[in-house]
């Protein structure tokens, strides 16, 4: 018989949290929350105890001198997660000013005894613990020392059958303090600027018995309090690609005639597809008729967006759409996201459209928009995101904008063509002193498909393809002449 | 007519809680003797949750903000290291008129209350301080309400 003690997890209701702590906090476990002055520290500590405290389950949350306790409450309330129908009966404030001011740590450790005696709470927060120590090394008064101060509590913490949390500044690292060794689980959350973008980063660097998601993850402060947005991470193991899947492919209608004939029968189903072209070859039209056919046919799309002025670049019709709701917008100029925090986002709108087709319009507004800090990792960052977004069986279209250079033949500014499954470039000629429009078809994965260069004109109806490009050689050379053996 | 506002309620409220008993002794020790258990319980309540010194402080500060209308509110002197502030307060209301009395500890209240209600807002303020003054804590208050 399997004897072994069953942890409750509980649901901290902070969005993100419970995925990368690998499914919930562990009841009754002692985690320390540390990080720099103004990361999010106390709000996260707050945010946990108004979702996880209950008539039944009752949190103390002691201040020590760190934060002055009516600054505290007053920015706290702030967050809609801030719930004073809860204050004073599900959840208590105890002040330890006084005490801690005395010196006295055994004093301190007696209140603090006493609080949870007489309140029998199910979680317990202490903010700060780098307070009590740093106030304590002037005063000769001390019965015990900080560092067996904090010994103490950690044993009394572990032993109140309650989850409890102590909030502090990174003791320095120089010192590797006892707390963190008898720590269950040890939250890291950090901020860091590069040039005039800044990005919080939260860490789980240990939690006991749990299989955390590992790595750094991204998080925001806003209205309702912290969301962590957890890195993307690439699905393993063997799960098919769709090009791998046995039977004939589920084809999606592109909304320009013809196009589909030449992709082979349409763009399959769960592929990402690049549009790549110099500015104003028609990148977002393509895009647009994507989605349009979409609406069409009862596909619900999605478009990730970040021009400058959407409702104006855009045709009209996307607009009307994402008004009657028939397509989703996520629509950012924030200029300090991370990859992972759009890819959270969308999977989010994903989900609530039941989109199966998804926009990404373009990847060079998406590089501006990512802070500076993560600009290095962004082809990695966009590798995951594609695998993501495949796992999830929707089919991507990403525009993307591409110098026209006439002396190679080059489909991303990223090094993104071979992570995509298919790939149209769309290219200007001069021919005969005019600039023309061609477009190819330059892969689709395990399928067939069109070869031909195909001249195309963008009328007020989205893309309207022409005949094949015949005659000519050297095109791609933006210098076209007559081929030496014309065909007929 | 417009129902009273919540601040007015609370008010109203502070009003009679620091009325003294009808029929009881009305003199000026009646007064001050009821308005420092008041305050005691605001302390008591609020000092755990801000520590003793953050009570202090705010008093301090609804005292100096009601003296320039009740200039014998101000204490005379540099105040002693462990003057309590309440009562060292109420001693000096004790030389007035039961009616300077009583008015003078309606308004450091209220002003005490209005100090919180800025720092941390109507609700949590009658949450906190509702019951002393029986104050119905489950009404809406006019400042969060949407």
């Amino acid at each position: 018989m399997n004897q072994s003690v069953s942890i409750n997890q509980l649901a901290t209701g902070v969005p993100g949290l419970d995925a990368i702590l690998g499914g919930g906090l562990p009841e009754f476990s002692f985690n320390l929350i540390v990080g720099p002055p103004g990361v999010g520290k106390t709000t996260l500590a707050h945010q946990l105890m108004f979702a996880l405290a209950t008539p039944e389950r009752r949190a103390l949350y002691f201040t020590v001198l760190g934060e002055p306790p009516l600054k505290m409450l007053r920015y706290q309330q702030q967050f809609t997660f801030f719930d004073v129908a809860k204050v004073n009966d599900t959840l208590r404030f105890v002040n330890l000013a006084d005490e801690v001011a005395s010196g006295r740590f055994d004093q301190v450790l007696a209140r603090m005894v006493k609080e949870v005696e007489a309140f029998s709470p199910g979680l317990v927060f202490v903010d700060s613990f780098r307070s009590l120590l740093g106030e304590s090394k002037t005063d000769a008064l001390e019965q015990i020392s900080p560092q067996a101060f904090i010994q103490h509590l950690g044993v009394h913490l572990s032993s109140w059958q309650a989850t409890t949390f102590l909030i502090g500044e990174d003791p320095s690292q120089t010192e590797i303090h006892p707390v963190f060794t008898v720590a269950d689980g040890l939250l890291d959350l950090r901020q860091s600027t590069y040039r005039n973008s800044m990005v919080r980063k939260i860490q789980v660097v240990k939690l006991r018995g749990q299989a955390t998601s590992p790595g750094i993850h991204t998080f925001r402060i806003g209205g309702g309090g912290i969301e962590i947005f957890p890195a993307a991470a690439v699905p393993g193991g063997a799960s098919p690609a769709p090009a791998a899947a046995a039977g004939p492919m589920a084809r999606l209608a592109m909304g320009v005639p013809g196009l589909d004939a030449m992709l082979g029968g349409g763009l399959p189903s769960g592929y990402s597809l690049l549009v790549a072209g110099p500015s104003g070859s028609g990148k977002t039209v393509l895009a647009t008729a994507f989605l349009a056919e979409g609406v069409r046919l009862g596909e619900p799309g999605v478009i990730v967006a970040f021009e400058q002025a959407p409702a104006q670049s855009w045709p009209r019709t996307i607009d009307g759409f994402v008004r009657a709701g028939q397509i989703g917008l996520i629509n950012t100029r924030l200029l300090d996201l991370s990859i992972d925090e759009i890819v959270q986002r969308l999977i989010e709108l994903i989900h609530r459209m039941r989109a199966t087709r998804v926009v990404i319009d373009s990847l060079s507004g998406f590089e501006l928009a990512v802070a500076p800090t993560f600009r290095e990792d962004f082809r990695e960052s966009l590798f995951r995101m594609v695998s993501v977004l495949s796992a999830l069986g929707v089919t991507v279209l990403m525009t993307s904008e591409l110098e026209d250079r006439y002396t190679d033949l080059r489909f991303s500014p990223y090094g993104s063509a071979f992570l995509t499954d298919a790939i149209i470039v769309q290219r200007y000629v001069e021919l005969q002193g005019r600039l023309k429009r061609v477009m190819a078809v330059v892969k689709v994965r395990g399928s067939a498909h069109s070869d031909e260069l195909r001249f195309y004109e963008i009328t007020g109806e989205g893309i309207l393809l022409g005949a094949p490009v015949t005659g000519y050689e050297g095109l791609l050379s933006g210098r076209p002449k007559p081929a030496q053996e014309p065909q007929r | 007519m417009a129902p009273p506002g919540r601040n007015d309620q609370r008010r109203l409220a502070i009003e009679r809680r620091l009325a003294p008993r009808q029929g009881g002794d009305s003199g000026t020790g009646a007064v001050t003797d009821v308005s420092l258990r008041v305050w005691r319980e605001v302390a008591d309540t609020l000092a755990p949750m801000i520590g003793v010194g953050g009570v202090e402080a705010i008093f301090k500060r609804s005292l100096q903000l009601t003296t320039p209308s009740w200039p014998w509110l101000a204490p005379a002197g540099a105040p002693a290291e462990d003057e309590d502030p309440l009562a060292s307060c109420q001693a000096r209301l004790k030389v007035r008129s039961p009616a300077e009395a009583a008015e003078a500890n309606v308004i450091l209240l209220v002003s005490f209350t209005d100090l919180l209600v800025t720092m941390i807002g109507a609700s949590l303020t009658d949450r906190l301080l509702g019951q002393i003054w029986a104050l119905p804590i489950s009404a809406p208050s006019e400042e969060t309400r949407p």
